[in-house]
């Protein structure tokens, strides 16, 4: 308890806030709320909510249904869209099992166990997303193809579409969390929207992303439209990824800086991209957990297909960004496989645990890829020791099932119940008959 | 004169240095010889003296002076730092002079007075060490106690703390702007500092009449930075202690100084147990002294009401786990100040106690320890013996610390083991012959005195509230024994003490050692999980023994039985069970030598003389399941206190059900005969499953198959007819419900299963296996082991499967595939609806059946050319594989690891419950309960479950790979 309790309770009387939502996020990153009453949230901050855990995805086994959820005074906001007076505010939670130890099922326990073990390096973790969408005409119904609010393409200045006023409400609303943007600006599909939120450390960045997502689509709605994070809705169109940019930090000073390096990139930064290429075929079911996500990834552009690094290189897995001279703080590496529908404490989770591991066992960082990975051959890439992503679910699947990193990292309750949880979902996809099907084969056979 | 015999260590040192101090008298050598440490005492008067540029005014002295001879020697042999600032400041050796030094403890104003004449730094530190050396002699030379002398170092704190924070605000140029009071707090504030200790403090400010609240906290905050800095700081007078403000509201992230109204606010709302606790000590230091006065009326009484707070209990055993865990493991024997029993323990007690009682009562709200202690015994809230013994050896123990600190005015709280060391030590505390043996003989005796610390200052006064024996002094009254048994974790401490009152009333012998034994067990009750499910098995123990109270002598005389009791009862519902029908069986605890299974041959050995006692046969097995039962118990037991392996307690109850099969079968055979007539058959019985893999857990029946062969002459329907009749008798025996755990035989696996005759001869045998036998037979007669009965018979039935279960050249693909195909349709079919595939310790990922089978199939397929596989044990056959080279070292160790860790969860899931177990158990309690028995803690399931879902997924992926590629 201290002053953050403090401010909150005090908060709520300054503000007349009538409802508090307490939020946690469930495996698959869906993000779960209950709403309690101002006079209930003392208790709340000493022993946690109790809820039903086995109403949400991937939390309780069997039997144990009884779960508490404990805000954690350092996220509380106002929601703006829910009007100033009465008020209604938020806050994220961990998950405690009824004896008050963590729950292994919560991801957001997960991030912290792995921001822990990198707190026992010595490493603070920092992450800053580009967060892509489209901004459709309303809900598409079933069966429906969805509408993009415009036509237009990459910093193109959109009059008709709306995109520019939806941005910036949206930017309002973030601001007025207290959550940083960095820059916004129309993507390269028709209603592709992106959003980069400011640098900080993992955890209030997977908040914020969770946050962001919600207020997106209340806006969104606000507008009479309809926001979607779907990795890959237009199979003409670029995906929405989450091209996110990562660093370490010892004390005040970035690891991953080294003046007169190459690239200015020092030697922790080296053996951490070594860890994340190491590791990706295994972590990719999770940095990219949809069926869907692996036409992202498929269709190229601004997604990256194969494993490797490259300077300034747009079609390379792990981008190392030209910094500003002078600025030794901003060194970081660009991470572009992710998107947009991720569990962003998983993803950030394993992307750190896999960084780590390059830099516990001193991996040696390969070549530089400087060529367009896209337009080399088969055999070329095969030479230089680029390996392809995992091509579909299924095979991202089937390489996380034999990953002791990725086990260790999420705790054997996540890591089982997403494996049973994706399997389903290939399991499912196999089994359906798609349009793309029925339009190649009805005519002909 | 010889010097090594007046007790000189270094006698050249010595000489050199007597050769400066020229014209000392032989009696003044003597002296400095006879006192704690005479080689540093004179070095240091050498020192004085060149410093002092001669030796003339320091001899000249200590000729003259005899007090201050005395104290000057006994300080320069008890404390070298001291000797070093009189070597900076050889003038003032007279501090300790015959008028100089006061003959009782200075006050804390006198104290004030002379700190304030320190006008920067370096005077602050000279004025402090002057203060500390008289301090020293008065406190070396007897004048003052050890409560008077820790006093006074509080009152020297917290007179520099004062003198410290004039200089500070004379330069401090808004100084008008704010008000500021330091509170003393910990040993400052409680009146018993250390030689050398952090002064803990909280600052609290108040702008001025008319001032700019901004300006007033940002000048309080300079001001105390400050005050923190100068008494810290390094110069070339020293330092004189760190000043630790992480008492105050948030710790290290609050804010260094607040307003009455923060401080008032963030107690009343936020404050956990342990911050309460800490302002039990808070006095006022420095400063202003109205605000001090207004903050401690402010937030005294919150302390007092700290004991209604809805976490109190769950606060008070986090913070004891903290005050007892944290010692570093090189340091456990000599450390005074950390651990269990050691000094912090005491004062955490103490203040307990004063949180949980000083609500009602004022007269406990002390806020120095012994004191405190004190008036909780003369309250009778604690045994007035016991209360004087801890006083006792606290002030011993505090005394000692004392003495390591000063000599060099280091802070630590180890004591030190060179025995140089220890014998100055000793000297200075009065040992002088010798010093080091009884030193340590007498921090023993204390430290005793101290470990049972919790049971005598919690659980005796308990009994006191109920027994209506006399007491000494007061009694605590039932609803203060009530509070207290709440917040030490009992759930129901009403029905506690109706426990309590029912175990301890009366006058009979049972009562009076109950009487004796009940605080001990109350205290290693609160420790597990379910303190009042312990307490009631206890009672209920009591009560079915009557008065054949024997083994209540046992427990009090042995207080290694006793905790061990207490362990059982609280954490195992199937050794209780034991205990409660066959009490005899606590005769084993207290003796880990009574703890060590007994093998086979003693075994049977005990059960055949059992029976042979009998000549009716119900009584024969009666008494043989007696033994069976005692054994049980030796080895649950020793199970559930964690003195046995996995594997031996598999070997364990093995021999046990083996033992009794045999010796069973014995006095089935000689039923017959005596009912019958004369035997017409050898038998032998092979013991199968798990029992023929020697890895028997708790609950588990006895898989057997029955040979028989008819005697020379004899028909084999009349064969057949007499081994039956002892086969069934034998079943029904050891089946019959009673005092004990029933033994279920079971002969499932026998030829053609339920179907089959019950009992074949070896005949019969050989013609089945010849020729109908399947794959899943060979493979469930590898476990096998023909080991009860006829000899010769069992050793004939083993030729005869050998060839079967090790076929020569292994299986057929069409062998391989039916056992893959069979296990894959056990893994579909036999596991419960709704279980969960995860946690299924037999049928489960990486489970029992998984890790076997895998091991089978490897034995089916090499045994015949690799003998190691020839065994009917797991671990070995697996072991076995490794070596031979057919399976991955490090796949085996997975294997191995995985089925330790499923079997030590399935058998401790029986010890739990006292039922049989499939699954991981999902209940809170039960959670809380396995982790306790088999864990790191009962609130560390999560961690548990983590490992085991790790290991058992681990040992899939291998089985995956061996068994089903």
């Amino acid at each position: 308890m201290g002053k953050q309790e403090e401010f909150v309770l005090r908060a709520l009387e300054e503000r007349d806030v009538r409802f508090v939502r307490l939020w946690f996020t469930d495996v698959l990153g869906s993000l779960k709320s209950v709403a309690i009453a101002p006079a209930e949230l003392e208790g709340a901050f000493g022993e946690g909510i109790g809820f039903d855990g086995s109403a949400i995805e991937g939390f309780a086994r069997v039997h144990e249904a009884d779960m508490l959820a404990k805000p954690d005074p350092s996220t509380f906001q106002i929601l703006p869209w829910r009007g100033e007076t009465p008020a209604t505010a938020r806050m994220f939670c961990d998950i405690l099992m009824p004896d008050g130890s963590p729950s292994y099922a919560d991801p957001r326990h997960v991030l912290k166990r792995a921001l822990g073990k990198a707190a026992d390096a010595g490493f603070t973790f920092y992450t800053h997303p580009e967060i892509e969408f489209f901004l459709l005409k309303g809900k598409p119904g079933r069966g429906e193809q969805p509408v993009p609010v415009d036509d237009s393409g990459y910093f193109d200045h959109t009059a008709q579409g709306g995109g520019q006023d939806f941005r910036r409400e949206v930017i309002t609303m973030l601001e007025s969390m207290g959550i940083s943007v960095e820059f916004s600006h129309h993507e390269g599909g028709p209603g592709q929207q992106e959003i980069d939120l400011r640098y900080a450390d993992a955890l209030s960045t997977a908040d914020n992303i969770m946050t962001f997502r919600t207020v997106v689509r209340e806006v969104a709605l606000s507008q009479g439209k309809w926001a979607s994070f779907m990795p890959k809705p237009f199979t003409e169109h670029p995906g929405s990824g989450m091209h996110t940019h990562v660093s370490l930090f010892e004390g005040d000073e970035n690891a991953f800086y080294e003046a007169g390096a190459e690239y200015q990139l020092s030697k922790t930064g080296r053996q951490f991209i070594a860890g994340v290429l190491e590791h990706t075929p295994e972590i990719t079911a999770v940095t990219n957990q949809w069926v869907n996500s692996y036409k992202r990834l498929a269709w190229g552009g601004e997604a990256p297909s194969y494993v490797c690094w490259g300077h300034n290189n747009r079609s390379a897995l792990v981008r190392v960004p030209m910094y500003k001279p002078h600025k030794s703080g901003s060194a970081r590496i660009e991470h572009r496989a992710l998107d947009s529908a991720c569990n962003p404490y998983l993803a950030f989770a394993l992307i750190l645990a896999a960084g780590l591991k390059g830099i516990e066992e001193g991996y040696e960082l390969p070549p530089e890829a400087e060529d367009d990975v896209w337009s080399l051959t088969e055999n070329e890439r095969r030479a230089l020791g680029i390996a392809p992503l995992p091509r579909n679910l299924d095979e991202a699947i089937r390489i996380m099932e034999s990953s002791e990193l990725v086990a260790e990292t999420l705790g054997e309750h996540v890591f089982d119940f997403f494996l049973r949880n994706k399997r389903a979902e290939w399991q499912d996809y196999r089994s359906h008959v798609t349009q793309f099907e029925i339009d190649r084969l009805m005519p002909v056979v | 004169m010889v010097l090594s015999r007046l007790g000189f260590r270094d006698t050249q040192r010595a000489a050199a240095n007597l050769a400066i101090l020229t014209d000392c008298s032989e009696e003044l050598v003597t002296q400095i010889a006879s006192v704690a440490d005479p080689d540093t005492c004179l070095a240091s008067l050498a020192r004085i003296a060149e410093a002092d540029g001669g030796c003339e005014r320091l001899v000249g002295l200590l000729e003259s002076d005899d007090e201050l001879r005395l104290r000057l020697l006994i300080v320069l042999g008890t404390s070298e730092a001291l000797g070093d600032f009189l070597t900076r400041h050889p003038e003032y050796v007279t501090d300790v002079a015959a008028d100089e030094l006061l003959r009782r403890p200075a006050t804390l104003e006198e104290y004030r007075a002379w700190m304030r004449q320190a006008s920067d730094s370096a005077s602050l530190r000279v004025q402090y060490h002057r203060a500390l050396l008289r301090i020293a002699a008065r406190d070396l030379t007897a004048v003052t106690t050890f409560v008077e002398s820790s006093g006074e170092l509080a009152d020297l704190a917290i007179a520099t703390l004062d003198a410290a924070l004039r200089m500070v605000a004379a330069d401090e140029e808004k100084a008008d702007a704010t008000r500021l009071a330091i509170m003393a707090m910990g040993k400052t504030g409680g009146h018993e500092l250390n030689y050398v200790s952090d002064v803990d403090v909280i600052f609290v400010y108040e702008p001025t009449e008319n001032a700019d609240d901004t300006e007033a906290l940002s000048a309080a905050t300079r001001m105390a930075s400050a005050v923190m800095r100068l008494c810290s700081e390094h110069t070339r007078e020293g330092t004189i202690w760190e000043v630790d403000a992480n008492l105050r509201p948030e710790g290290k992230n609050g804010p260094l100084v607040r307003s009455l109204t923060s401080h008032v606010a963030y107690y009343e709302k936020w404050a956990s147990t342990w911050e309460f606790q800490a302002l039990l000590k808070a006095r006022y230091a420095a400063g202003d002294a109205d605000l001090a006065q207004r903050y401690l009326e402010a937030l005294t009484p919150m302390v007092w009401s700290a004991s209604n707070r809805p976490n109190f209990v769950a606060d008070v055993r986090a913070m004891r786990k903290r005050v007892v865990d944290n010692i570093p493991h090189g340091d456990r024997d000599r450390e005074l100040k950390l651990g269990s029993g050691g000094l912090r323990d005491v004062e955490f007690a103490i203040q307990m106690l004063q949180l949980v009682h000083g609500r009602g009562d004022t007269d406990l709200r002390s806020r120095t320890t012994l004191l405190a202690l004190h008036a909780l015994t003369e309250g009778g809230y604690v045994g007035r013996r016991d209360g004087a013994a801890l006083e006792e050896a606290y002030e011993f123990l505090r005394t000692l610390e004392h003495r390591i600190q000063l000599f060099r005015l280091k802070r630590t709280h180890i004591v030190p083991e060179d025995p140089e060391d220890l014998r100055r030590i000793g000297r200075s505390m009065g040992y002088r012959q010798s010093p080091v043996d009884s030193l340590v003989k007498e921090w023993q005796a204390h430290r005793r005195v101290v470990s049972r610390l919790h049971e005598k200052l919690f659980y005796r006064p308990l009994l006191d509230a109920v027994a209506s024996l006399p007491t000494e002094g007061l009694r605590l009254t039932q609803s203060a024994a009530e509070q207290r048994l709440a917040a030490l974790g009992f759930a129901d401490p009403v029905g506690a003490m109706k426990h309590i009152e029912a175990l301890t009333s009366g006058v009979s012998r049972r009562a009076a050692i109950q009487q004796s034994l009940l605080p001990a067990m109350l205290a290693w009750f609160a420790e597990s999980p379910d303190p009042d499910g312990g307490l009631l098995a206890f009672r209920r123990i009591s009560e079915e023994l009557g008065e054949s109270h024997w083994y209540l002598r046992k427990l009090r005389d042995e207080g290694v039985g006793a905790e061990q009791l207490a362990r059982l009862l609280s954490s195992s519902k199937y050794v209780t069970g034991l205990i409660v029908r066959a009490p005899d069986v606590v005769a084993l605890l207290g003796d880990d030598a009574e703890l060590v299974p007994h093998d086979l041959d003693r075994l049977s050995t005990e059960m055949e003389l059992a029976a042979r006692r009998h000549s009716v046969p119900d009584a024969a097995v009666r008494a043989i399941r007696r033994v069976r039962r005692r054994e049980l118990a030796r080895v649950a037991m020793a199970d559930v206190l964690g003195l046995l392996d996995i594997a031996v307690v598999g070997e364990a109850l093995t021999a046990i059900n083996t033992a009794t099969l045999q010796a069973t079968l014995a006095v089935a055979m000689s039923a017959y005969e005596q009912e019958k007539g004369p035997l017409s058959v050898r038998m032998a019985i092979v013991l199968m499953g798990r029992l023929g893999g020697h890895e028997t857990g708790y609950g588990s029946d006895a898989d057997v198959m029955f040979v028989h062969e008819p005697l020379d002459g004899v028909a084999d329907a009349g064969a057949t007819k007499c081994a039956l009749w002892i086969a069934q008798t034998l079943r029904q025996q050891l089946a019959v419900a009673g005092d004990d755990p029933p033994l279920q035989v079971d002969a499932d696996l026998r030829p053609e299963g339920k179907n089959g005759p019950l009992v074949r001869s070896l005949s019969s045998y050989a013609a089945y296996y010849a020729k109908w036998s399947d794959t899943w037979e060979a493979q469930a007669l590898l476990r096998a082991d023909a080991a009860v009965g006829d000899a010769d018979l069992c050793r004939r039935f083993t030729e005869l499967i050998d060839p079967l279960r090790y076929p020569e050249g292994g299986l057929s693909e069409s062998e391989v595939r039916e056992i893959r195909r069979i296990k894959a349709r056990v893994d579909a079919e036999r596991l419960p609806r709704g279980a969960n595939p995860n946690t299924h310790l037999k049928l489960g990922r990486g489970g029992l059946a998984d890790i076997e089978w895998t091991a089978q199939l490897l034995q089916l397929e090499y045994a015949h050319e690799h003998p190691g596989l020839r065994t009917t044990r797991t671990i070995a056959a697996i072991d076995a594989a490794a070596e031979a080279g057919l399976l991955d070292r490090g796949d085996a160790d997975i294997l191995i690891e995985s089925w330790r860790m499923v079997s030590r969860i399935r058998n401790g899931v029986v010890l739990l419950r006292a039922k049989p177990a499939e699954s991981m158990v999902e209940a809170p309690n039960d959670r809380a309960g396995l982790a306790h028995l088999i864990g790191d803690g009962a609130d560390r399931f999560e961690e548990l479950m983590d490992r085991y879902l790790k290991i058992t997924r681990q040992a899939r992926k291998v089985v995956e790979r061996v068994f089903w590629d």
